[in-house]
């Protein structure tokens, strides 16, 4: 489109501007002192960020030998992948591992089909006392009764060192039925009211209308979710007290850090198998190495969740 | 859809509420161990409730194992009482059935009511065989070791519920007059709404509800596997032994101490997020910007086992910082950086910062971002340097998120979480990390004190709601605006 003559003339007059007031906006020296600190700032801040990664990883890489002398600080040698095969045959972690990806799959998809459902239905003003009942969910969020009448309950539900216990208690999250809410309180309401003339059903208008376009959020909530199931751990330590099978991940790296500080009491724990402990030949790499299967998945999402970052933080700020 | 109720159907409504009332008994008892009319002998387990019994047999014989082998009691009448249970746990979900159909229309409800008619049934059905098993059961050779007991009161519960259901639904049944032919089932949509939410109330009820019902525990001398009866009951005497009994005023005093330093150093530098947003927004380079802010906020994401797991590759006695002193002649052999207790509490800040500043910060960009650029470029003209502008017009433009954020931090000052202090907690620097939710923790689940433990965890949840109501209420005040 051509521009106006008045807009023309203001960006005649705005060069004009900048040209008269060419000493105000030129760089000075001083400037020039603070960039230079605050790069620096950032960029070492920023390092110490990364590197732990980074020098977890070229461990785990590295020949093994090397490793135990503390040879390996920058520049991976001798590479191989032999510990990550090695982890994957030690039965416990492969066990952990499916544990933990099975319950924050599940666990991450039912919160999120319940959260967009009861996201839907509490923007419904003509529910039976729909006040009351949202309500009596939101309140949730502010108080709870304590980790121990919490741990009790779980005993008496009957879902201590079961499955279950990680999925079930996840499946309404009031914050995000929150998040849900005010979405699709955003989208115009002619579209529902249309299809509701047509005949369509809750269900049909939820299914049709809702879900899809409410997706950009479900995708946001779905993220978060599921890093919260990962990294989970607590529940894993207390409620699983007599299952070690349902241990997850984050428990047994847990463990190792804290049990076996040399290879022949892993070994001996039965954490692991002999072979394994052998063939990797010294605690340090198999710390390491199970760190980092508890890091990868979260560093391959990463680069997904980033661009929900300000979405989901910025949303959480207004609470309907 | 309108015709006026005749007599009969408005006494029928009033009928309703009873049926209604017997229906949600029964199905909340069906979660309390305490009334679990199937537990007819001291050899299952006091933590099942009747639906638990009614749905795993394994879980109902888990430590009869020797009682079988012995002779003293037969497996048969433990598949008749799971078999019982089970019943009555299908009767009761067939009343919920009707339970929900009673808010439709003519049709619906008398439809529904036949589903009650047969699930109460079906109960009373399920608590006769329990009888029958318990009468088997009590026929035992050894009833000084097999116990067999039938709960009374969960009984009697149980069976009063069923029977007015019975009742009622059938007098219901008889006042209800029959639907026409071609009538549809149909309901209105403010109870068809209500009903599809019913479930997702339900599980808020079970897992944020119900465990209020946990501090009754608080009241009773209560040992692991016990039970709570009259007889245990202490009335405050936990509430006093906080004060009164030495060791663990001392605990106390300690925890509480190293609760609200912690929490007290967060909060004085609760700034720094917004420092840090400010300063990052002074990088022109937009590459470099989004660069360190994806970057620092990747530590966000990991969990505390993890910041350890780190923590103990860098800082251990063959980490990193050991072996690159060491390569540099400036130690002899390897030091373990995480063992000093000596200024723990910031170290436990550091740790927390890295994990959490940049993300804490995106907030703040986001504000920055939404600050107008007029007013930069007017205060510019008017000769204002880079640090009068960051301070006249962008730290106002973020106060009040900041005031939000600020309050918040202020109302959970007593819930620092336990997953950072127990993984680095160790017998050494526990003097110093031992919070409040990881006291809770240990005095509770590792050493078996739920008493004590439950009347700590109460005490701190309700200032922490009073704080928070505080927080919120001089928000209203100062700011006109609630934060929760």
């Amino acid at each position: 489109m051509a521009k106006t003559k008045q807009e023309k003339l203001d960006a005649k007059k705005e060069k004009e501007y900048y040209k008269k007031h060419k000493k105000t906006f030129k760089t000075k020296p001083g400037d020039v002192v603070f960039n230079i600190f605050n790069y620096t700032f950032f960029i070492l801040f920023t390092i110490t960020c990364i590197f732990p990664f980074y020098y977890l990883f070229i461990n785990t890489i590295s020949d093994n030998d090397l490793v135990r002398k503390g040879a390996i600080n920058f520049i991976p040698r001798g590479l191989h992948l032999t510990n990550y095969i090695s982890m994957l045959q030690a039965g416990e972690i492969s066990q952990a591992f499916l544990v933990s990806i099975s319950r924050t799959i599940l666990g991450t998809v039912l919160m999120v089909a319940a959260s967009a459902f009861v996201g839907y239905l509490v923007t419904k003003q003509e529910m039976w006392h729909r006040k009351f009942w949202y309500r009596f969910l939101v309140i949730t969020m502010y108080f709870n009764a304590g980790l121990i009448p919490w741990y009790l309950n779980m005993a008496m539900l009957g879902l201590t060192n079961t499955f279950w216990a990680y999925i079930i208690p996840g499946i309404v999250a009031p914050y995000n039925i929150i998040l849900v809410k005010t979405y699709i309180e955003s989208i115009p309401a002619e579209l529902e009211e249309s299809a509701f003339m047509d005949g369509a059903s809750y269900m049909t208008i939820f299914r049709k209308i809702i879900w899809p376009l409410s997706k950009p959020i479900l995708a946001t909530i779905f993220i978060f979710g599921a890093v919260g199931h990962w990294n989970s751990f607590t529940d894993s330590l207390i409620l699983m007290q007599g299952a070690p099978e349902y241990y997850t991940l984050q428990h047994r790296l847990y463990m190792y850090l804290n049990q076996a500080s040399n290879i022949s009491a892993i070994a001996n724990s039965g954490q692991i198998s002999d072979t394994v402990a052998s063939s990797m030949m010294n605690s340090k790499v198999i710390k390491y190495t199970i760190s980092m299967v508890t890091i990868i998945p979260i560093l391959i999402v990463y680069p997904f969740m980033n661009r929900y970052f300000e979405k989901g933080i910025m949303l959480g700020a207004v609470k309907g | 859809m309108n015709e006026k109720k005749t007599g009969k159907e408005r006494l029928a409504d009033k009928i309703y509420y009873l049926n209604r009332i017997g229906i949600l008994l029964s199905i909340v008892l069906m979660f309390f161990p305490g009334v679990n009319p199937a537990r007819v002998c001291g050899y299952i387990n006091k933590n099942m409730s009747l639906l638990t019994s009614g749905m795993s047999y394994n879980g109902l014989i888990e430590e009869c194992g020797r009682a079988f082998r012995q002779g003293w009691l037969s497996e048969s009448s433990f598949q008749l009482l799971f078999a019982a249970s089970l019943i009555t746990c299908i009767g009761i979900a067939l009343t919920a059935v009707c339970g929900c159909m009673s808010l439709g229309n003519l049709k619906m409800k008398r439809t529904g009511n036949w589903f009650s008619i047969a699930g109460s049934a079906a109960e009373i059905a399920g608590l006769s065989m329990i009888y029958i098993a318990y009468t088997q059961i009590a026929a035992t050779e050894r009833p000084e070791k097999v116990e067999p007991q039938l709960h009374t009161v969960g009984f009697l519960l149980f069976m009063i519920a069923a029977v007015v259901v019975l009742i009622t639904s059938l007098v219901i049944q008889i006042l209800l007059p029959k639907a026409e032919k071609d009538m549809k089932y149909a309901m209105e949509s403010k109870f068809k709404l209500f009903l599809m939410f019913l479930p997702f109330i339900a599980l808020t009820f079970v897992f944020s509800y119900l465990p209020l019902w946990g501090w009754r525990y608080a009241f009773f001398d209560y040992q692991s596997g016990g039970t709570l009866s009259s007889e245990n009951f202490v009335g405050f005497k936990w509430f006093t032994q906080l004060f009164q009994n030495e060791a663990t005023r001392q605990d106390i005093v300690k925890v509480l101490r190293n609760t609200l330093a912690m929490s007290g150093i967060g909060i004085a530098t609760s700034w720094l997020p917004m420092v840090f947003a400010i300063f990052l927004s002074e990088v022109k380079s937009p590459r470099l910007k989004r660069f360190v802010q994806t970057f620092t906020t990747i530590p966000n994401f990991i969990s505390w086992v993890l910041v350890y797991a780190i923590a103990f590759a860098i800082f251990a006695t063959d980490g990193f910082l050991s072996s690159l002193l060491m390569n540099m002649g400036v130690l002899d052999s390897g030091f373990n950086f995480l063992m000093p207790t000596d200024h723990m509490w910031l170290k436990m800040w550091a740790w927390g910062t890295w994990k959490g500043l940049g993300w804490s910060a995106i907030i703040y960009i986001a504000g920055i971002s939404g600050i107008d650029q007029q007013l930069y470029e007017a205060a510019t003209v008017d000769g204002a340097g880079r640090f009068q502008k960051m301070w006249h017009i962008t730290v106002p433009g973020l106060i009040p998120t900041f005031m939000v954020l600020l309050l918040m931090s202020v109302a959970g000052v007593l819930s620092n979480g336990m997953d950072q202090y127990l993984v680095f907690e160790t017998k050494n620097n526990i003097e110093w990390l031992n919070v409040l939710d990881l006291y809770v923790y240990k005095l509770g689940i590792n050493n078996g004190a739920i008493p004590l433990s439950t009347v700590v965890g109460m005490t701190k949840s309700i200032i922490s709601v009073v704080l928070l109501f505080l927080a919120n209420g001089i928000s209203k005040l100062v700011r006109g605006e609630s934060i929760v």
